[in-house]
């Protein structure tokens, strides 16, 4: 479709302006299919996602910006609105709450405050948001923290 | 301006938003978000749907955001295609303000008001009803005889109650305003003309000159109507004098109609 094209080039562009503007997202373009992204984002601070690095790949549908970007993690991270294997993102503003007026950047966004706040009662990962419905805020964050150590940080020689 | 503009907007994103309950955490993310290009906005706003600058400015009727009218209908038939129920509103995109209609094509002196039912309540709505909108979008006019118009108001022809015209008046207004519910506007139109048929009864001793009746009718009913009809009320008093003049059933008065409008064949939305 030309207008889902068009309004990509159109973030591609912007992106290419801003980049200096938000050092947590990277945004690119997959060079020979404008459909298809990649983010890299870095864990918030104050949270267990701390210097992290997380890699996020968008697909997007030919209704763009008429229907939502597809997301999930690449990048392996326990929360529990994450999905632990598929990386699939439990986030309200890519299901029903949609709005066109969210761009790829400000969804990246949403996605770093979604890491900042958990959201316990709707867990696609069920163990993680048990420990945070039972309080266990300790278990959670060393769980967490542990899957940063292991999947978004580089490794220690 | 810009810039507070767009804290509201974000901070109403934000508001939707079911998993940031706390105040403080939903200003936490509106800070988040607004980092969005708060910096250079040159030149007027884009449209926040293709991102492009406007095309045919529309805007919802309650916040007052600016779309391009195409973007914006198509949001708004993607939207009502999610429910299985009509709806009569939608909400903005930007800042989730429920909006009942989108206005748009404003030529200096009159605009078009597109109602969100619009799109899904056609079924509700005959095909009747769709050829009345037609008759008005179109130039047609039933074909009558002046003659008749003036033998109307000098032989006192108003004083026949048209049992037709509240049925009628329902169909046109509904067709107008392409909404279900109308009875507030018929019963307050058709109040004007019975009021003004009864004052007429009480005084047509006095010697009034046909012509002046014809003009003071016109005149109440284009001040009745305009609230609601906006630039067409003109248009409209003519079709109801001539359907009063004419005396047809609504059926009858359709058909006439049907042989008056050029290329009837060819339906336009």
């Amino acid at each position: 479709m030309q207008a889902s094209r068009a309004r990509l080039f159109k973030e591609y562009k912007e992106v290419q302006r801003e980049k200096v503007a938000d050092p947590d997202i990277q945004l690119t373009c997959d060079d020979s299919n404008i459909f298809k992204w990649t983010a890299l984002i870095k864990g918030p601070s104050e949270t267990p996602y701390e210097g992290g690095v997380f890699q996020l790949a968008f697909a997007i549908p030919e209704q763009y910006p008429l229907q939502p970007p597809q997301v999930r993690f690449l990048t392996k991270i326990f929360h529990p609105n994450v999905h632990f294997k598929t990386g699939e993102i439990c986030l309200d503003i890519l299901k029903n709450a949609w709005s066109p007026a969210w761009t790829l950047q400000s969804v990246c966004r949403a996605i770093i405050a979604l890491m900042a706040h958990p959201e316990a009662d709707s867990p696609l990962n069920c163990d993680s948001g048990n420990l945070l419905r039972s309080g266990d805020m300790r278990g959670y964050r060393s769980m967490a923290r542990m899957y940063t150590r292991l999947a978004a940080m580089p490794k220690k020689g | 301006m810009v810039l507070s503009f767009y804290l509201k907007h974000v901070e109403r994103l934000a508001g939707n938003w079911p998993c940031i309950k706390s105040k403080k955490k939903k200003k936490k993310l509106a800070r988040l978000m607004a980092s969005r290009s708060s910096k250079d906005h040159k030149g007027p706003d884009p449209c926040p749907i293709c991102l492009e600058p406007v095309k045919e400015e529309a805007y919802l009727d309650r916040c007052f955001h600016s779309f391009c009218y195409r973007c914006i209908v198509q949001w708004s038939n993607v939207v009502s295609k999610k429910h299985s129920q009509a709806k009569s509103s939608m909400k903005c995109p930007l800042c989730m303000t429920e909006n009942f209609s989108i206005v748009h094509g404003f030529n200096g002196e009159n605009f078009q008001q597109h109602y969100i039912s619009q799109s899904h309540d056609k079924n509700n709505l005959s095909s009747a009803h769709q050829f009345r909108l037609q008759w008005y979008n179109s130039n047609a006019r039933v074909s009558r005889k002046e003659s008749d118009v003036h033998l109307y108001w000098k032989l006192l022809r108003y004083l026949r109650r048209n049992i037709w015209l509240e049925n009628w008046l329902r169909r046109e207004i509904q067709a107008l305003t392409q909404q279900e519910d109308v009875e507030i506007i018929v019963h307050h139109i058709h109040g004007a003309i019975e009021n003004f048929i009864r004052r007429q009864q009480q005084d047509h001793i006095k010697n009034v000159m046909p012509e002046d009746k014809r003009k003071r009718f016109r005149e109440l009913i284009s001040d009745v109507a305009r609230p609601f009809l906006f630039g067409r009320t003109e248009r409209f008093v003519d079709e109801l004098e001539s359907f009063l003049v004419l005396g047809l059933t609504v059926d009858a008065y359709d058909a006439i109609c049907m042989q008056n409008l050029p290329g009837a064949s060819t339906s336009s939305d």
